[in-house]
């Protein structure tokens, strides 16, 4: 697996605007998808260049998140269709500590790829990779 | 009848099924279990339970937590 997620210029700033925009309205989570490129090999970075809002569906959105599928699927596509690969997802924790959660933990079903937390509230982005089993910390390096 | 199911992210294959089976059934080739994806018709979520009336089906994995 992968040791690094590096973030182009503008992406970290595109994160935190959408979760204080979250913090804002409810406070409830954002959510969506970062697209870039993955890594080629085993110790590479994975490269996020974009992110894509997705709306959150979740029943209590304060508290937890789900991207909307079908928006969520027309973001993958759109990001194929461009020639890049999705690299992970991220959502917020507007009243929390950007770790995963213990809902964040039964509910992650992407392997391999990345889910990053925004924390609003203290300008934190941090990011993890899904195991399967786990969250492994992955450093994030900003460009 | 045979359906193109496509994996979002991972793989496609052809899975062959009952005329009479519901969209639930294409997900058992891949060990997946229909309370952790959305299998969707050109573009749209269908219901697990319903008959399947396609031949192309995409399965999201759920992107969600806490």
């Amino acid at each position: 697996m992968t040791s690094e997620l590096t973030l182009a210029d503008g992406v970290r700033g595109a994160l935190l605007r959408h979760a204080r925009q979250g913090l804002r309205d409810g406070p409830r989570e954002v959510c969506g998808v970062l697209v870039g490129a993955r890594a080629r090999e085993r110790d590479g970075a994975d490269r996020a260049t974009d992110c894509r809002r997705v709306p959150n569906v979740a029943a209590n959105p304060r508290t937890e998140y789900e991207l909307d599928p079908a928006e969520a699927l027309a973001a993958i596509e759109d990001a194929e269709a461009a020639g890049l690969d999705v690299v992970g997802f991220y959502h917020s924790h507007p009243e929390s500590p950007p770790v995963p959660s213990e809902t964040d933990r039964d509910r992650a079903t992407w392997n391999g790829y990345v889910y990053l937390i925004v924390a609003p509230r203290t300008d934190e982005v941090r990011a993890w990779r899904w195991t399967g089993e786990a969250f492994d910390p992955l450093p994030i390096a900003v460009e | 009848m045979d359906v193109t199911v496509e994996v979002v992210g991972e793989e496609t294959r052809a899975v062959r099924v009952a005329d009479d089976a519901t969209y639930a059934d294409l997900l058992a080739p891949f060990d997946l279990s229909p309370h952790e994806v959305s299998v969707l018709v050109e573009g749209r979520p269908v219901p697990e339970d319903q008959p399947v009336e396609t031949d192309r089906v995409k399965v999201l994995r759920l992107i969600k937590g806490g």
